[in-house]
């Protein structure tokens, strides 16, 4: 463009320029076009011989607004919720403590949660799928030491939130660790001398120090809570699934992909609103503080 | 100093352990009762390798892992280059408009749920008429990882002065040579970093491999998934070990990279601390 002018920065324009043009092209090919592709077909339709077909038709989303797929939709969102708030929970003292009290063994300490978590999430879902079935460890632990006569973890609600807090807590530890490492600690000190009280100086000086670590947190742990479907597949069941679950059917069981395709546009849109909406209010926060 | 010992905050401490036995309890479950001389998977009645023994002989086993493999491989290979070029693109080029827009697209896939691309993908290559198999899962798998090696490799750039450059320029490089001498050998930590990292999360995913696989030779996490949904087995335990400590060793080496490169960061740091030095 402009900057051709120069024939020493119009060659290294060209070398860049080739060098976005390769990946550029692969995503726009086999990403952007796939996505383009769902949301065409969410307005398709399924022919007679039960093939997927283009259409201009608003049935699917129309289909779509019944009771049973809301209800679907409202307790994706609690369940993702939950697991965030949840990891919020854990998050700040397990990253005060390694931060605060780990001395020569902190990066160990936060290998050591890293690892496992990309150690695969499958496998791991898998066991606790053993271990807290009826007759699985757990239980025969609470049988035998006679605190209980077994307890149903599977198929509930919290099999599912406890999965998915266990799937994404790391997403939580490890950016509010890294604000914790950065904070001076003698703000903290410095808090307790004038707050007297470890609960007000958390709230007045760790949480604000640490506010944007929190909201990025928040996002990356309910983004793919929101559109999990494993954990509800293999700790859940039926009353338990969530719009996950729903899209899977569709694809490899029901094979509606019309139907799952105007899903999977309306979990998209459902993010992008909720995401919209969450750096509003957190932005304004921000500027606030 | 005796005063911050009193206040230390006792229960922070115990959330902390108890959150590292919750961490662990199930991986030391899975690795346990692989050891089972018996097939139940609640108590342990003696050691024995039978269930190791079953995977040797599981053929269908051993082609999954060796698709796996394969898949990972190549997806890590290609995504490798394609992402630094990516990364170096977008880190060089004039126009604001394109960086803002092009790093806005590579970020995209990682805040897209899974099943999200998931599903678009088996859309894209059932409606190009492109038959479901490995090549498939290697496709998707790349157009997902190139975005983490961009990532990492465009944290370490900004950590690499643009006047190097300059300066082997000066030296009489061409513009290839410079990236090649200069830049390359700088980012070298880095890629290896990404390369392990993808090499991982490739090995280990299901969702993408679910949606776009075909049916024989099936991925790993794929054929995994298929047996456990028919219920819980030993012989799973043993795979799963095995998955467990492939991908311990991977992630444990790229986190120690900094150490084998003497100095300067690695890609782990950009994902343990977010901060891209």
């Amino acid at each position: 463009m402009a900057v051709s002018a120069q024939p020493r920065s119009a060659q290294r324009t060209s070398l860049w320029g080739w060098l976005l043009a390769v990946p550029s092209g692969w995503m726009a090919a086999f990403f952007v076009s796939s996505i383009v592709i769902v949301v065409l077909l969410s307005f398709g339709r399924t022919t007679n011989d039960g093939f997927p077909a283009f259409a201009t038709s608003t049935a699917n989303y129309r289909a779509l607004w019944n009771e049973v797929y809301l209800e679907l939709f409202v307790r994706s969102f609690l369940y993702a919720l939950a697991a965030v708030v949840i990891s919020v929970l854990i998050a700040y003292p397990v990253a005060y403590t390694i931060a605060r009290h780990g001395g020569r063994y902190k990066n160990a300490l936060v290998a050591a949660i890293v690892v496992p978590f990309f150690a695969s999430y499958l496998i791991r879902m898998y066991a606790w799928k053993a271990l807290l079935s009826d007759d699985g460890a757990v239980n025969s632990g609470l049988r035998s030491s006679g605190l209980s006569d077994g307890v149903t973890f599977l198929n509930t609600p919290w099999a599912v939130i406890g999965g998915l807090v266990y799937g994404y807590v790391v997403f939580m530890i490890l950016p509010i660790y890294a604000s914790l490492e950065r904070l001076d600690l003698s703000l903290i000190e410095a808090g307790k001398d004038l707050y007297h009280g470890p609960v007000r100086t958390f709230f007045s000086v760790t949480v604000p120090a640490t506010r944007p670590a929190l909201f990025g947190g928040v996002l990356l742990v309910f983004l793919p809570a929101f559109g999990d479907f494993v954990t509800a597949q293999l700790l859940g069941g039926a009353s338990t699934y969530m719009i996950g679950n729903l899209v899977q059917q569709q694809f490899m069981e029901g094979q509606n992909w019309p139907l799952g395709s105007a899903m999977t546009v309306a979990l998209m849109v459902a993010l992008a609103v909720l995401m919209v909406v969450y750096l509003r209010a957190t932005s304004t926060q921000a500027r606030e503080s | 100093m005796p005063r911050k010992l009193e206040r230390k905050p006792r229960i922070a401490v115990v959330v902390t352990a108890v959150f590292f036995v919750w961490l662990y309890l199930p991986i030391v479950a899975v690795v346990l009762f692989s050891f089972n001389d018996k097939k139940s998977l609640s108590s342990f009645s003696g050691f024995s390798l039978m269930w190791y023994d079953d995977l040797v002989h599981n053929g269908a086993l051993l082609d999954s892992l060796m698709a796996s493999v394969k898949i990972a491989t190549i997806a890590t290979l290609v995504s490798l280059v394609l992402g630094t070029m990516l990364a170096l693109g977008l880190d060089r080029v004039r126009s604001r408009k394109t960086q803002v827009t092009l790093g806005a697209v590579t970020l995209l896939p990682l805040v897209t749920p899974e099943i999200v691309t998931g599903v678009a993908a088996l859309l894209l290559f059932t409606g190009i008429g492109l038959k479901l198999s490995m090549t498939t899962v290697i496709l998707a798998e790349i157009t997902f990882s190139i975005a983490y090696v961009t990532v990492i490799v465009r944290g370490r750039l900004l950590g690499v002065a643009h006047e190097v450059e300059e300066a082997a320029r000066d030296l009489g490089c061409t513009h290839f040579q410079a990236l090649r001498l200069v830049l390359l050998p700088t980012l070298a930590p880095a890629l290896v970093g990404a390369g392990l990292l993808v090499f991982a999360l490739v090995f280990d995913d299901f969702v993408l491999a679910f949606f776009t696989t075909g049916v024989d030779p099936q991925p790993l996490p794929v054929r995994v998934y298929s047996s456990i949904r028919f219920g819980v087995s030993p012989a799973i335990n043993a795979i799963g070990t095995l998955m467990l400590l492939a991908s311990a060793l991977l992630i444990v080496t790229a986190l120690l990279l900094p150490r084998l490169f003497g100095r300067g960061s690695s890609s782990l740091d950009l994902i343990t601390t977010g901060e891209p030095l």
